[in-house]
């Protein structure tokens, strides 16, 4: 029999019963893998592990930001948009280009706060609004093409954004000096020898999270919030309730582009340096988030984003930086084949 | 498709659809594409022809173009690479084509066999192992084209659960993982990692105590284009048979196809396995007569390089393979830093003009006032440069032949052109998108002031770069081809049944 | 039935065809070896290629050795001496860092640019390695200014190229001892965690400098990361607090910049950081970090020159370079001159092999020995990184 699963976005109360089935072997995972990780592996002790976890969530939470895109993308128009990470990268280069124009990172001719404001701001304005013409000009004509069209043209949007930044940037790495620019310094826990959190990842990470609240409420709260959810449910019977979904759509987009570009800016202040191939890797992580958690569900994004923050930060530091890679790609696969619809997804729906 | 009642071509179409003949209302949009004009003469004509006419009339045009390229440089950057990914295109469109799944981790298999063949016919140490192997090819070939076999089937054995857009994530990751395993993981140093394999052997075969080698361009050439025309071959009886029709109708629907008795799952594991091999196939001679395989020469890049191939010759018809393998090899190769410049002038002038056609095909009068405007637009803006702004025309200009006094009259060409060429270039990408919501006048308004902007980017920053431009191109291509026409040159137009 | 018959003599002639690539197979083996001794009319003009990266996350050196070449050929050109026996450069952006197989590409394309005597470059040693066969094959000699793994002239690990391949640096049978000497003798460090990228190049190098400084008692932690990471925190947090060095023979500086800048942030800095001659760019800034490099006389009249025409940027990177286009033009000039007009690649080759240069701007007079090494006196400079970014002799 065929299984068709329907997704719905933003369902974020209800049917705890399903997930607690997925948090419960989640957890035990996780405490199983805690457990040995201190006490048994060969590079044992709490302060590595704790060290590799706030590292692992600082990653995270920028996973978790382009999962989201991935997420409201899918949930409302079945449609794997793989120029995503595509849109972060010019969402990184956007806020690369505000640095300068500001004096850089060494010589900033104004306060730091508003500097960073100000790029995280404008990058978000680009990069939204390029994913409102990316899906109005390369996806709006297939809305009603077979499958196979939108994802084909979806990668023909990925390789002309890659190509074209190549073109207009070069292929030198840009620096961000994104340490420069804040601080080097941060937050022992634990004293000298403890873990060790720079202001930099704090404010990743407060930022990312206040992104997300801001999200959710959007989705939960406000009457556009409803109208994506409609849309997502159901297309044709939200048109007949006067919702026009193709201003939904764009919408959409534009938020979850715009959250993508502020992850882009994060990756350039934590990371510095920022070249043209940065999307692809970071939009294949991403997506590997949102399946994680389960496509179509914006709670999942985000523990799909945290969690494979963390497997990669654990990966690169237990085993080795190599094959951390093929680890988040073998969960992603295992994923599918045994639990398509990830944690937090609907069960699967048959079709009839 | 059987055209139950065929009116006269030029009837009128029955103003209430009749009972009975429903089918052949819903094929009218099709067949009044196909009838108008030049290009549904000629399609129908390409239909009549039986299968060997057509590779009769294909066979030719892949040679033809490689009368005045005897070099074995230029036999090497065309004729191989063409040869090549039309072997790709061939597997793929097995997969996408006939069986309609979307495969997008395709060039792993390719990598798989290109690595196969390396490991077993070539030396190399790594992490304190030392491989040395010199099989004859007659037993790496197969050898890798069995595994690439099996890594198919394991693959496709994925795709019981999975439909649609859930496959094609597995298929990238698998394709993505190989990329990882060769360049980083490479465990017991098996792949020689980032490094690649090099310097392994030609091709060497013994038959029946006759033993040859297959070491210059011009013997790759021949054999590649012997393993072209079998699979070829392979592919159109295989369509024509029980498995290829069971094929096509577990694409449209698979559940009415499970219906009807077919094995659909069975039917999905072997298009994968089918597909893996004839890449397994390819990877093994591009490996050969690269003399190596590097972990990048199977990336993503590659991957969007097929599918380009795919769509743009139509996927499910295999001519369309050849013809698309021609058209893009062709431009990538031209499109590349170590040809002559003026090559790819012709190129770009030449896909101009033909982007000039296309948007003004319907009417001539349109086209030519959109020709005359563009050059007078040309002249008047270089003529009001020379006066105010006379750094603007003496810049430099890439030397490239006959066209170069031309260019220099008629194009823009500041000396410092940087970031003017950065702005012209988003500018005329805005001017592109805009060009395709207009219609009529406004289109002719439009387009010359997009043409000549467009003709200064490509003098200013594209033709300095032109292994960059090209996958621009391609990206675009594929964009346009799936909002325009999606079933590509040779193929069939779809309707998805939902 | 016809659709039949029609395949089947299709298949039978695509088998006629592949069998028949047996007589084009042995007959044209000799095709690749012939191009080394085919006839080139020297002419006015010579042809010499330049292979380097030219773009991409390396590009800083490679653009600095494509200078100094060019700078040579200036210098040439206007000779009044030469002006019959110019010399043109044709580039090959061989992109280290994204993909070897662009070396193999413009090693392609040079090996059919039939106007072509000798190249100057690649610059990678994974570079050489790759594009070894499609040099061999069509009898082109090179010389590198800057590939200096140590295997790579041995003619039995990654391939013989012999009369092939010669370099104008030393090789890291010397650059690892220099540094391991300055470490254990001037800095003193007892603790070292050495990272490569997995390169062929920073293997190489990181494995002669452990087994140097195992053998004077120093502790030694190994690891690496691949040349795409930009991630660098969860190695970092690996390191022990009490390391006091930490060695990074890599080939791309901005990832070297980002470490150096993820390490002070991890709280770090305390352990110094210790390059290679791949890391000797602007794009590497860290202050205090050391570096070491090949021997430059700073001092000649000629590299004042350049410095002078650029400037005040030495580009020092690109200075063996300079020396490779010179040995290739001398070389060149000498087998034309024997050929009364003609030569061929297998001639110019031969006589690079025997080149005897009184003094160069290394510092040293050149020649090469039989696997391709320079008879180098000086070992390898070390070089501190100023406040201001720019590169120090310190030993």
């Amino acid at each position: 029999m065929i299984a068709t699963p329907q997704p719905r976005l933003g369902s974020l109360g209800g049917q705890y019963r399903h997930r607690l089935g997925s948090f419960g072997g989640l957890g035990i995972a996780l405490v199983v893998w805690a457990l040995y990780a201190v006490y048994f592996s060969p590079t044992q002790g709490w302060t590595f592990f704790l060290q590799l976890s706030v590292n692992g969530i600082i990653l995270g939470s920028i996973y978790a930001l382009i999962a989201l895109g991935y997420s409201m993308v899918y949930g409302i128009l079945k449609l794997l948009n793989f120029a995503h990470g595509d849109v972060y990268m010019i969402g990184s280069f956007i806020g690369f280009g505000i640095l300068t124009l500001f004096g850089g990172a060494l010589t900033p001719v104004m306060p730091v706060v508003l500097l960073v404001l100000i790029m995280f701001v404008v990058a978000m304005l680009g990069s939204g609004v390029l994913g409102v013409a990316i899906e109005r000009f390369a996806y709006r004509p297939l809305r009603n093409a077979p499958r196979i069209a939108p994802l084909i043209s979806a990668l023909g949007v990925a390789f002309f954004l890659e190509n074209s930044a190549l073109l207009l940037f070069g292929a030198q790495y840009r620096n961000y000096d994104g340490y420069d620019l804040i601080s080097y310094n941060g937050i022992h826990l634990g004293g000298d020898a403890g873990v060790f959190v720079s202001y930099l990842g704090v404010i990743v990470i407060s930022s990312a999270v206040a992104l997300m609240v801001a999200l959710v409420c959007l989705v939960r709260w406000t009457r556009f919030g409803k109208a994506m959810r409609a849309v997502s449910f159901d297309r044709e019977a939200a048109a007949m309730m006067g919702i026009d979904p193709d201003r939904v759509i764009a919408k959409t987009f534009f938020a979850g582009s715009a959250l993508a570009g502020a992850a882009g800016v994060m990756f350039g202040l934590l990371f510095s340096q920022i070249y043209y191939l940065i999307g692809f890797l970071a939009g294949l992580k991403g997506f590997t988030a949102a399946v994680v958690g389960g496509i179509g569900s914006i709670p999942g994004a985000m523990l799909g984003g945290l969690l494979v923050g963390l497997v990669e930060s654990w990966a690169t530091g237990y085993l080795n930086g190599n094959v951390s890679d093929l680890v988040v790609f073998g969960i992603l696969i295992a994923f599918m084949l045994i639990r398509p619809t990830g944690l937090l997804g609907s069960p699967a729906l048959q079709k009839v | 498709m059987a055209e139950a009642t065929p009116p006269p071509a030029d009837a009128p179409l029955p103003a209430t659809a009749q009972i009975g003949v429903d089918s052949w209302v819903s094929e009218a949009d099709e067949r009044q594409a196909r009838h108008t004009g030049l290009w549904g003469y000629v399609a129908r004509g390409w239909d009549r022809l039986p299968p060997a006419g057509k590779l009769a009339l294909v066979t030719p045009a892949i040679l033809i173009p490689f009368i005045p390229f005897v070099s074995s440089g230029n036999l090497f950057n065309y004729g191989i690479f063409i040869l090549i990914y039309a072997l790709l295109a061939l597997g793929l469109n097995v997969v996408v084509g006939f069986a309609g799944l979307l495969d997008l981790g395709y060039v792993a298999f390719f990598g798989f066999g290109a690595y196969t063949y390396a490991f077993l016919s070539g030396t190399h140490s790594e992490k304190g192992h030392v491989y040395t192997h010199h099989w004859p090819a007659e037993l790496a070939i197969p050898v890798a084209v069995v595994v690439c076999g099996v890594l198919g089937v394991f693959l496709g054995s994925t795709s019981r659960r999975l439909l649609g857009d859930y496959l094609a994530i597995v298929t990238l990751f698998f394709g993505q993982a190989f990329v990882v395993f060769t360049n980083a993981a490479d465990p017991y140093g098996i792949t020689n990692g980032s490094n690649g394999l090099a310097n392994i052997d030609n091709l060497r075969f013994s038959f029946f105590g006759h033993a040859f080698t297959i070491a210059s361009v011009r013997a790759y050439y021949w054999f590649l284009f012997g393993c072209v025309i079998v699979v070829l071959v392979l592919l159109h009886l295989l369509s024509e048979s029980r498995t290829g029709r069971a094929w096509k109708a577990s694409r449209e629907d698979p559940l009415a196809a499970e219906m009807m008795g077919m094995p659909v799952n069975r039917l999905k594991i072997m298009a994968f396995a089918l597909g893996a091999m004839i890449a397994g196939l390819a990877g093994t001679t591009f490996a050969a007569a690269q003399t190596g395989a590097f972990p990048q020469n199977f990336s993503t890049q590659v991957l969007i390089l097929i599918y380009a191939v795919v769509i743009l010759g139509g996927a499910g018809s295999l001519t369309g393979m050849l013809v698309g393998a021609l058209v893009i090899i062709v431009s990538n190769q031209v499109l590349d830093s170590t040809s002559p410049p003026q090559l790819q002038r012709v190129l770009f002038y030449l896909a101009l003009m033909v982007g000039f056609a296309w948007l003004f095909r319907s009417s001539w009068k349109k086209l030519v006032t959109v020709v005359v405007l563009t050059i007078g637009l040309g002249f008047a803006v270089h003529a009001v440069a020379a006066e105010w702004w006379p750094r603007g025309i003496h810049g430099p200009v890439t030397s490239g032949g006959f066209l170069t006094g031309a260019i220099k009259h008629w194009v823009l060409l500041p000396a410092n052109s940087g970031r003017l060429a950065d702005y012209a270039y988003l500018l005329a990408i805005i001017l592109a998108v805009a060009l395709t919501q207009l219609k009529g006048w406004w289109r002719v308004a439009i387009a010359p002031f997009l043409f000549v902007i467009t003709v200064f980017v490509w003098e200013n920053l594209l033709i300095l770069q032109p292994a960059v431009t090209r996958y621009v191109l391609f990206g675009a291509l594929l964009i346009a081809l799936m909002a325009t026409r999606p079933q590509g040159l040779f193929g069939t137009a779809r309707v998805e049944i939902v | 039935m016809l659709k039949r018959v029609g395949a089947i003599a299709a298949v039978a002639a695509a088998f006629a065809v592949v069998v028949s690539t047996s007589a084009w197979g042995s007959a044209k083996a000799p095709a690749r070896s012939a191009a080394a001794s085919k006839s080139i009319k020297c002419g006015k003009v010579r042809t010499i290629g330049v292979a380097a990266p030219l773009t991409g996350p390396a590009s800083s050196i490679g653009v600095q050795q494509l200078h100094w070449a060019q700078y040579f050929v200036k210098r040439w050109n206007k000779a009044k001496a030469n002006k019959n026996q110019q010399i043109k450069i044709v580039q090959g952006d061989t992109q280290l860092g994204v993909d070897t197989a662009f070396a193999v590409k413009v090693a392609h394309s040079f090996a059919s640019n039939s106007k072509m005597l000798a190249v100057v470059g690649p610059a990678g040693s994974q570079e050489v390695v790759a594009s070894t066969s499609t040099y061999k094959g069509g009898g082109l000699g090179w010389v590198s200014g800057s590939a200096t793994r140590t295997t790579l002239t041995d003619g039995h690990t990654d391939g013989n190229r012999n009369g092939f391949f010669f370099r104008t640096v030393p090789n890291d049978s010397v650059q690892a001892p220099a540094v391991a000497k300055y470490m254990t003798g001037t800095l003193k460090w007892k603790r070292v965690y050495i990272i490569d990228d997995q390169e062929t190049y920073s293997q190489g190098l990181a494995d002669g400098v452990q087994k140097i400084l195992q053998a004077k008692g120093v502790s030694v932690t190994r690891n690496s990361i691949s040349q795409q990471a930009s991630d660098f925190s969860s190695v970092i947090a690996k390191i022990p607090a009490n390391t006091q060095g930490v060695y990074i023979p890599w080939q791309l500086a901005p990832q070297a910049q980002a470490f150096g800048q993820q390490l002070k942030a991890a709280g770090k800095s305390h352990s110094a950081l210790f390059g290679s001659d791949g890391l000797f760019s602007p794009d590497w800034k860290i202050a205090g970090s050391y570096d070491s490099f090949f021997p430059v006389n700073t001092s000649d009249a000629t590299v004042q020159g350049f410095v002078k025409s650029h400037g005040g940027d030495g580009q020092y990177f690109g200075a063996p370079s300079y020396v490779a286009a010179q040995v290739d033009t001398l070389a060149i000039t000498k087998a034309c001159k024997a050929g009364h007009g003609k030569t061929s690649r297998a001639a110019v080759r031969k006589v690079i092999a025997k080149t005897k240069l009184k003094s160069s701007i290394l510092g040293f007079p050149v020649s090469f020995a039989k696997g391709g090494d320079i008879h180098s006196p000086a070992s390898f400079g070390i070089y501190q990184i100023q406040k201001n970014g720019s590169f120090k002799r310190v030993g």
